[in-house]
């Protein structure tokens, strides 16, 4: 059996046979920058989030209390008195800040927050060519994100890569979705 | 035509056969050798011979030269080691050539290294080939079979000298 | 010189000029056709960024081995260094002189008929195998003049896996050469057309399979493909003879492996695949049935790239002396029991 085997090539066809099965099959690859975007599932601990309730005030009160639980000691919140209205009480956040390069995205902030204001959201598309980018203060935080809460994620979705002066910009397209592998 | 091409050839022979023996470093040495052998091979052409033109540069350029080259990378002949080993024989060696070059002087102006031509026409010597194979195993039997039992005996021999004694 | 001396020569010299400048350009699609092939064995996608699907990756490669500075060692044999690539890549390309793509084909306007070959030699078989032979001086001499010890070794190992496979390789030809009785590839060819029993081709494959595995696998060594690409093996010795190389050098060497690649197909296709014979009653279409054989054995050859490990070089030596060498001269001798 085993010279049947080696003068017919038996081993060398099966592996043959084997790569050619790959060859033929679906690749693997999610062509990330230019056409697909993985959409990271809602458990997904990215850039945060401050959060606005269905009126479109901020739900931040300024308690401070996410600073306090930051084991990296990387936000910093200054408080103020507010009557306009912007937040849900009178006492706002003036000053938003955290400090990217110091967070380690460990989500403490979140689980200390009384109104879930704070919230680590899905954007990892983090790194920029200057130093500037490592803070993100209170009006990038509370900008509108391109993933929003509510989208379940945990999968691939179509998206356009954009280039402008700023830098590189994947714009992912929910609608369109992928399975990945 | 072909005298242009024939004396082009030769001096490229003679040039680098003349390399082989003067260059130190021995890798330039085995390139100049497969330089000459790749002449030799054109001459075979300029005579009707491609299949030995074929054979010349497949054993002797695509075999011999490169196991030399082998061999001088495997040993590593530096060019120091490559220095003078001529103990004294430059004059005898002197006189054997000039005796040599006066006597192959005087019988080519003499005439008498003329060959006498064979029986083929160039159409027949397409098939050269053919020819050769037939005379090999018929007119030439003997020469080759003598040729082939020293090839083997040298074979043999090459062996038992690389093998070592088993204990 | 009469005019249709002139235009003969004329005719030969535009067959020389497209037949390199095919070989030339020839790199580009197949290192592209490697790196896909490659990339889907691996279930990744290979090169897709450069132009759809990747396709111009090779241009903007060639781009940048133009324009890459040429480092020369400072310890190395200049002369051997500059003239090694050469070495490798002109008897790659003279090998071509021989090789016939085709019978004869009537160019309709002019109406004048057109041999698809440089040249029909009566010894184009040796001529081949013996022209061919002589690109492993590139490689010795570029491993040696490297003054390298990683590009010395892969030289050294180019040299005697090229002498202990050229004896297998020749041998396994010898056997197409009795049953077809001629050293012209022309003929060769000639010889395999027509059927047996109505319907299996009558190529060699069919006369000489031993031939043919024995003719695979010594040609798979000679050109350097990944079982036997000791010279270059990048697991122990980084890239072997050419690590000392960059730039327009080191495409040379590029170019040489991959022309030498297509040469193997194609001495494949013609010694036993039946040349540019059509299969099953295909129409008969000139050079077509010839680049569909050759481009077969091409991918053959990167398919089993990505499908083989690398042997070991004790292996590799073995298998040439111990296992093809006999095996090939038993297919010479059964050949020689059959034609009597």
């Amino acid at each position: 059996m085993s010279i049947f085997k080696k003068i017919f090539f038996i081993d060398f066809i099966k592996g043959l046979s084997l790569t050619l099965g790959y060859e033929v099959s679906k690749s693997v690859t999610m062509r990330y920058p230019d056409e697909e975007k993985w959409a990271p599932y809602q458990r997904f601990r990215g850039l945060h989030t401050l959060n606005r309730d269905a009126q479109g005030r901020e739900l931040c009160v300024a308690c401070e209390l996410c600073a306090k639980a930051c084991p990296t000691k990387c936000i910093t919140v200054v408080p103020m008195e507010d009557d306009k209205g912007i937040g849900i009480s009178d006492r706002i956040a003036k000053v938003y800040e955290i400090n990217l390069v110091r967070c380690m995205f460990c989500g403490l902030c979140e689980d200390a927050c009384p109104t879930t204001a704070i919230r680590m959201g899905r954007d990892y598309e983090l790194a920029c060519f200057s130093l500037d980018c490592a803070a993100a203060d209170k009006k990038r935080l509370l900008a509108p994100r391109e993933i929003p809460q509510e989208f379940e994620g945990g999968y691939v979705v179509m998206a356009r890569l954009e280039r402008n002066k700023e830098g590189i910009n994947i714009k992912p397209d929910l609608t369109r979705k992928k399975r990945w592998w | 035509m072909e005298q242009i091409f024939f004396y082009i050839f030769a001096i490229a022979t003679v040039a680098s056969a003349i390399a082989v023996i003067s260059l130190r470093n021995p890798v330039h040495s085995a390139i100049s050798l497969m330089v000459c052998f790749l002449q030799v091979a054109a001459l075979f052409i300029l005579l009707r011979s491609p299949f030995l033109a074929a054979v010349q540069v497949f054993i002797y350029v695509g075999a011999v030269v490169v196991l030399f080259l082998f061999a001088v990378m495997v040993l590593d002949l530096g060019k120091e080691r490559f220095g003078e080993y001529l103990h004294h024989q430059r004059p005898i060696a002197l006189v054997v050539v000039i005796g040599f070059v006066f006597v192959m002087g005087f019988t080519i102006l003499h005439g008498s290294l003329d060959a006498q031509l064979g029986n083929y026409t160039e159409k027949a010597l397409v098939k050269n080939t053919e020819i050769m194979g037939k005379l090999l195993f018929t007119k030439y039997v003997f020469p080759f079979e003598v040729v082939s039992l020293l090839l083997l005996i040298a074979l043999i021999g090459a062996i038992v000298l690389a093998m070592k004694e088993k204990r | 010189m009469d005019i249709n001396t002139l235009i003969e020569v004329a005719l030969i010299i535009v067959k020389v000029i497209f037949v390199s400048l095919i070989l030339f350009t020839l790199p580009i699609p197949l290192t592209w056709i490697e790196r896909k092939v490659a990339g889907h064995i691996q279930v990744r996608l290979g090169p897709f960024r450069v132009g759809p699907h990747g396709i111009l990756q090779p241009v903007a490669d060639m781009i940048k081995l133009m324009f890459k500075e040429d480092i020369a060692p400072e310890k190395a044999d200049k002369w051997l260094f500059r003239f090694a690539p050469l070495f490798a890549m002109i008897p790659a390309f003279a090998v071509y002189a021989a090789i016939p793509f085709g019978d004869k084909i009537t160019i309709p306007i002019i109406n004048k008929e057109v041999t698809l070959y440089i040249s029909d030699m009566n010894v184009g078989i040796l001529y081949i195998l013996a022209v061919g032979g002589i690109s492993v001086y590139g490689i010795i001499l570029g491993g040696w003049a490297s003054n390298s010890k990683y590009a010395l070794l892969g030289g050294i190992r180019s040299s005697a896996q090229m002498i202990s496979y050229e004896i297998a390789l020749t041998f396994s030809c010898i056997g197409v050469v009795m049953t077809s009785n001629s050293l012209s590839l022309l003929d060769i060819v000639k010889f395999q057309s027509g059927t047996i029993l109505g319907f299996i081709p009558n190529w060699n494959i069919i006369y000489q399979p031993i031939g043919f595995v024995i003719f695979f696998i010594a040609a798979l060594a000679e050109i350097n493909r990944i079982p036997f690409d000791l010279p270059e093996d990048e697991g122990s010795l980084a890239a072997g003879y050419h690590v000392e190389y960059s730039a327009m050098k080191f495409s040379f060497f590029m170019l040489t492996e991959y022309v030498a690649m297509v040469t193997a197909s194609v001495l494949a296709v013609i010694l036993f695949f039946g040349g540019w014979d059509a299969p099953l009653f295909m129409p008969e279409i000139p050079i077509f049935w010839f680049v569909a054989k050759v481009g077969f054995f091409i991918y053959l050859f990167m398919w089993i790239r990505f499908t083989l490990p690398r042997y070991r070089y004790d292996q590799l030596m073995s298998i040439g002396w111990k296992i093809l060498l006999p095996l090939s001269l038993l297919n010479i001798l059964i050949t020689g029991l059959f034609l009597l």
